[in-house]
């Protein structure tokens, strides 16, 4: 098993406030982990350490077998130029897609070959086609975002993210900010990832899609990692208290399975 | 009072006219581009969260709007001369003047249009690993220099009428031409309704344009 991410002792304190607090993590090739917790617990703050869009306060994350960053006594220093390399090397799907508005979809997927990676005009092409094709959106290449439904731009985030080849993917309430019949099909897209064996770490609200897809599911509470393991151990027979709590709430109106024959 | 109106000294003198309009346009031309240029510079600085660009910028910007630009055109021309060490043209002083306000206006319009900018914009282009520059420059400006430019356009049309203003230091623009030709033909008032016509010729398309493009980039939301 190759690992590609290990987070060890992950710290990160805005002023006086503490928002993750000691993080360990190890992520194996193809595993796809999901991030629940209760708001402000610090999942956003997680993954955005990750790709370093917040800069830890202490702690070490390896990608791939390379420690990010230089030690020297007791601290970690990150110079803007690994940064930008590490960042090329991970995606991330943000709740509000944040397409460029003044790219067509495909200029969009392309931006990341062409800007960062220096790719040639064909390859660029090629990626943009394959990976817009991936998300079933092809036929939408020369629109404008604000011309897509929300769901239709999230999954246009997803090809640019991907466009990358990037080692994992971050993904944070990608769904979030859809509205509610819009949410399946990003869904959807994000299950047929996890299928092909991309790496993916995910932080939703949407617990049925982590109990399908999840390989394992992280609790978060207080900037600690409370509980995990499966889906069934952590989201059926969960064994603390605030993670109880958490899911009762999450849990106070369900739906009995519908009939659709 | 009835008036014998009598364009004919105007037409006599037009050619001292057109050389009046051909400065004109040269001192707002001049410093139009040179105030945008530099204006994005200072603009940059005020957009800095270090003071050391910050505070001399916000400096900057706050003595050239809360002054009136005749007084600095004044300054620049009668004070300035005093006490630097080279001569100083009356073309000079308007420019230094005009440009120098113009430099103060257009920092706002850019610190103004990236700053609205959504942070999301930012953030996606960042995480695509682009660094500081590439982020501006493929996905800031571009985005950003599309809102400003009806408040550029409008700046343009309040620097084509301020150019006037030269006129008080001997610049031979449109306004001077015509209190001279005035004072030796007696005919300040059909002098001056072509001095007013011209501006307007000359200005009102600009801002039939500018019209256009704000009601265009209102539709586009
Ligand atoms: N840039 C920042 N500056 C100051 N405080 C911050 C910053 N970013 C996050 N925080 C704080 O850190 C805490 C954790 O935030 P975070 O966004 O990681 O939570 P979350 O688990 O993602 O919550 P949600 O489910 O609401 O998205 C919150 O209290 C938040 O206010
Ligand atoms: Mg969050």
């Amino acid at each position: 098993m190759v690992e590609i991410l290990k987070i060890e002792g992950l710290n990160k304190s805005f002023g006086d406030l503490t928002v993750l607090d000691g993080i360990d993590l190890s992520v194996n090739k193809g595993e796809t982990i999901v991030v629940i917790g209760a708001s402000g617990s610090g999942k956003s703050t997680m993954l955005r350490c990750v790709n370093f869009m917040e800069i830890p306060s202490g702690g070490r994350i390896t990608l791939n077998g390379s420690a990010i960053g230089t030690a020297s006594n007791g601290s970690v220093t990150y110079s803007e130029k690994e940064l930008t390399g590490l960042r090329a090397r991970v995606g991330m799907v943000f709740q509000h897609f944040n397409l460029f508005p003044h790219m067509t979809v495909k200029q969009n997927v392309m931006e990341g070959p062409k800007t960062v990676l220096k790719c040639s005009a064909v390859e660029c092409s090629r990626r943009a086609d394959k990976y817009l094709e991936k998300v079933g959106l092809g036929w939408k290449a020369d629109s404008f975002p604000s011309q897509l439904s929300g769901g239709q731009q999230q999954r246009v985030a997803i090809a640019r993210a991907l466009a990358m080849e990037p080692e994992i993917m971050l993904f944070d309430e990608a769904t979030s900010a859809l509205d509610p019949e819009l949410v399946g099909e990003v869904l959807l897209t994000m299950k047929e990832l996890a299928d092909e064996g991309m790496t993916m770490l995910i932080v939703t609200h949407e617990l049925g899609f982590a109990y399908t897809v999840a390989d394992r599911v992280l609790f978060l509470a207080n900037g600690k990692i409370l509980e995990q393991g499966d889906p069934e151990s952590v989201l059926i027979n969960p064994q603390q208290d605030a993670t109880k709590n958490f899911l009762r709430g999450h849990g106070s109106f369900r739906l009995p399975e519908p009939n659709l024959d | 009072m009835e008036h014998a109106w009598d364009f004919s000294a105007v037409f006599t003198n037009s050619y001292l006219l057109l050389i009046g309009l051909k400065n004109t346009i040269i001192l707002a031309v001049v410093c139009l581009v040179l105030g945008l240029f530099f204006g994005l510079f200072v603009g940059a600085a005020r957009y800095s969260t270090r003071i050391v660009f910050n505070w001399p910028a916000t400096a900057f910007v706050e003595v050239f709007r809360n002054t009136p630009v005749l007084v600095q055109i004044m300054w620049f021309f009668f004070a300035f001369p005093i006490i630097s060490p080279f001569d100083i043209d009356a073309f000079t002083a308007a420019t230094l003047g005009l440009t120098l306000n113009t430099i103060a206006f257009s920092s706002e319009i850019y610190r103004a249009g990236i700053q609205s900018i959504h942070r999301g914009q930012w953030e996606a282009a960042k995480a695509l690993g682009m660094n500081y520059t590439n982020q501006m420059r493929r996905i800031i400006l571009p985005q950003a220099i599309r809102r400003m430019i009806p408040a550029f356009m409008n700046r343009a049309v309040e620097l084509v009428k301020m150019t006037s203003l030269a006129s008080v230091i001997a610049y031979g623009e449109l306004m001077y031409q015509a209190k001279t030709i005035s004072t030796i033909e007696f005919n300040p008032i059909e002098m001056y309704t072509s001095v007013a016509l011209i501006f307007f010729v000359l200005i009102f398309p600009l801002t039939l344009f500018v019209q256009r493009l704000e009601i265009k980039s209102k539709g586009r939301g």
